[in-house]
């Protein structure tokens, strides 16, 4: 965070008094993900430490590629958290990136490039129609995403006609695959694909103008319009984006599974809203980045790694999660008291 | 025209109940027996919990927050009485009912002190309770079991002419007509129009948001016994469904999420619209997707709509 015009000001009341070791410490603590490496490093060494057996490289692989898929499937849902809203569509979103990989691209033999670009306009424009829509008439965005993403589930279950035995083409499974290879490497390309998402999406979001525009919005809606912001471009693009990462983050999990089902994009809904929350992205917040969901998703991941390893089931472990997100927003997302907000 | 539209924006409900009453009388047209006495109460059994998790999904919203775990609470409560209070010899209607409204309402009021005590986002609160109470019924019923005959089946029939859903509505409906007495609903909308003034005016907002919060968990309760009369089985699985249904009925009967606008019969008309639109595309013979395909569409132009031609002049500009 080098660019100052969006860090809270008051810290740098009086210059020439430096603030106490202390504080400081706790502001750079908020500021970077700490915590969260923290967490995920002590995780990891719990995992290595009770079952010493995980540390080979096929285990390592597909935690890896486990975390890749929520992360991407995260990514959009970022976007619109720290935009102050929650996309609701994303299991629509998931479930038609599903069906263009395993169906159209798997059964019907269309390209999967043509796939894929079909995906990212269908998903991003419903994005962006349903970004215009909260933005012109000032709807909030959980309702309208709710409606479209039932509306899209509807649509591609319509056009799926009830096949769901389809799987996507060797092209896409070797993406996603725990086999996979990535220029000569032992990993699939996946994990290296999320990797080049994160880092492109730190520098945009802190290196380039348009990624401040989109922070601002964020933060203070009127402020950003006041300031010429264009806000209905700013709201219209996220979640434009928001829609077109979700599908594509639908082609790899179908990639992934080689297969797909009616109900495979809502696990990611509220399993990526907790990637993003663990992660520490607060609504409409500075304190929001993709690094974070990163650091997220590789949390939730190795915790549900350990809880089923020590024989606990699914279901114990979305006890914990929901444990851990209620823990760690309180830890540091706490809002104002309302007589601070006068 | 001119006289319709003001009335729209006087009464935020006016929309749900247009929209409910033309579906009714389409339904009637595709199936005239469909409010014949026979079919009525079954008919109303199954609008019960929709009608429920709306109503318990609205008093946290009219508080300027939301409750996306609403939906879990209500299948928790049914997991709970079928997995563990009727096997633990407590299914007697005397001792179940208060345990499971109890255990809801301080649930429901777990979730109001995360948000008004612990200050967390009401969307993180609930997300987290949401995981919880998902994994919890899981855990207590992984899969579905029947339950023994018991005292919910009145709420799937009737008591005399009565259909027993009016029952379960019909509590919810007097618990908040009786609150509508007390100064509760006026702080209640106060706060969620501004909690800056309510705080400013003296209203102890903190209170009234933990009390929002209850009096939804205390609903999602009733809607989880509504919910054992028509499947007297345990049903983990329905838990994300009805998460967003009771959001979905809520908004489409004109409670603002803004806060501080609607009220619980715009949930009730907003769940009877879901429910008809639902009922004419399956007589229809439509097929299962196309339906869900309507009820977003349904929803989408329903809350625009909301927002634009039927909102109140002066709030048009406010956000």
């Amino acid at each position: 965070m080098s660019s100052d015009t969006l860090s809270p000001a008051p810290k740098t009341q009086a210059p020439t008094v430096r603030p106490r070791p202390w504080t400081r410490f706790r502001a750079w603590v908020f500021e970077v993900p700490a915590l969260q490496v923290l967490v995920v490093l002590a995780l990891a060494a719990w995992l290595v430490i009770t079952i010493p057996a995980i540390a080979n490289p096929r285990s390592i692989t597909s935690i890896l590629v486990i975390t890749s898929l929520l992360a991407l499937a995260a990514m959009g849902q970022t976007l619109v958290v720290i935009l102050g809203g929650l996309d609701l569509a994303a299991p629509g979103y998931i479930l038609f990136g599903t069906f263009m990989a395993a169906n159209v691209a798997g059964k019907l033999g269309v390209p999967a490039v043509v796939a894929l670009l079909i995906t990212v306009v269908v998903c991003g424009g419903v994005g962006a129609l349903i970004g215009w829509i909260c933005h012109r008439f000032a709807v909030q965005p959980l309702v309208v995403t709710l409606g479209t993403g039932a509306a899209i589930t509807g649509a591609t279950l319509f056009l799926a006609d009830g096949d769901y035995s389809s799987a996507p083409p060797e092209a896409l499974r070797s993406l996603a695959s725990l086999r996979g290879t990535t220029l000569g490497l032992p990993f699939p390309p996946i994990i290296l694909i999320v990797l080049l998402c994160g880092v492109g999406m730190w520098l945009f979001l802190n290196r380039t103008a348009a990624g401040r525009r989109f922070y601002a919005t964020g933060i203070n809606f009127r402020a950003a319009q006041l300031a010429r912001v264009r806000t209905a471009a700013v709201w219209t693009m996220v979640f434009a984006a928001s829609g077109a990462l979700a599908g594509v983050a639908g082609i790899f999990i179908a990639s992934f599974g080689a297969g797909w089902s009616q109900t495979i994009g809502e696990p990611y809904l509220f399993s990526g809203l907790a990637a993003v929350l663990v992660g520490g992205s607060i609504f409409g917040s500075i304190r929001g980045s993709y690094t974070r969901t990163l650091l997220g998703a590789l949390t939730l991941t190795l915790l549900s790694t350990i809880i089923v390893s020590n024989g606990l089931t699914e279901a114990q472990s979305r006890i914990v999660f929901g444990v851990i997100i209620l823990a760690v927003v309180s830890l540091y997302g706490r809002e104002r008291h309302v007589r601070d907000r006068f | 025209m001119n006289r319709v539209l003001p009335l729209f924006q006087r009464w935020p409900f006016a929309f749900a109940l247009l929209l409910a009453l033309v579906l009714l009388v389409l339904n009637l047209i595709v199936s005239p027996s469909f409010l014949s006495p026979a079919r009525l109460p079954g008919t109303l059994a199954t609008l019960a919990p929709f009608v429920l998790v709306g109503f318990a999904s609205t008093p946290s919203i009219l508080a300027g927050g939301i409750d996306i775990s609403v939906g879990p609470l209500a299948t928790f409560s049914n997991c709970l009485f079928v997995a563990i209070l009727i096997p633990a010899g407590l299914g007697n209607w005397h001792l179940a009912a208060p345990i499971i409204l109890a255990v809801a309402a301080g649930i429901g009021a777990l979730n109001g002190i995360l948000v008004a005590v612990v200050r967390l986002h009401p969307v993180v609160a609930t997300t987290g309770m949401l995981f919880l109470l998902v994994g919890l019924s899981l855990t207590i019923a992984q899969n579905p079991v029947a339950a023994p005959n018991n005292w919910t089946e009145v709420f799937a029939g009737g008591i005399g002419i009565v259909p027993g859903a009016l029952l379960t509505i019909g509590v919810a409906g007097l618990i908040w007509f009786a609150l509508r007495r007390t100064a509760f609903v006026s702080n209640l909308l106060a706060t969620g129009e501004s909690d800056v003034s309510a705080y400013g005016s003296g209203v102890n907002i903190k209170a009234i948001r933990i009390l929002a919060y209850t009096l939804g968990g205390l609903f999602a309760g009733i809607a989880g016994i509504a919910l054992t009369a028509i499947v007297q089985s345990s049903q983990s699985s329905l838990a994300s469904t009805y998460a967003l249904l009771g959001l979905a009925a809520a908004v489409l009967g004109g409670t603002s999420l803004a806060g501080g606008r609607g009220g619980l019969l715009g949930a009730l008309f907003g769940a009877v619209s879901i429910y008809l639109l639902q009922q004419l595309l399956t007589a229809s013979g439509v097929a299962p997707s196309l339906i869900q395909f309507a009820y977003g569409a349904v929803l989408v132009v329903g809350v625009v709509l909301g927002a634009t031609l039927l909102a109140p002049r002066l709030k048009r500009n406010a956000s």
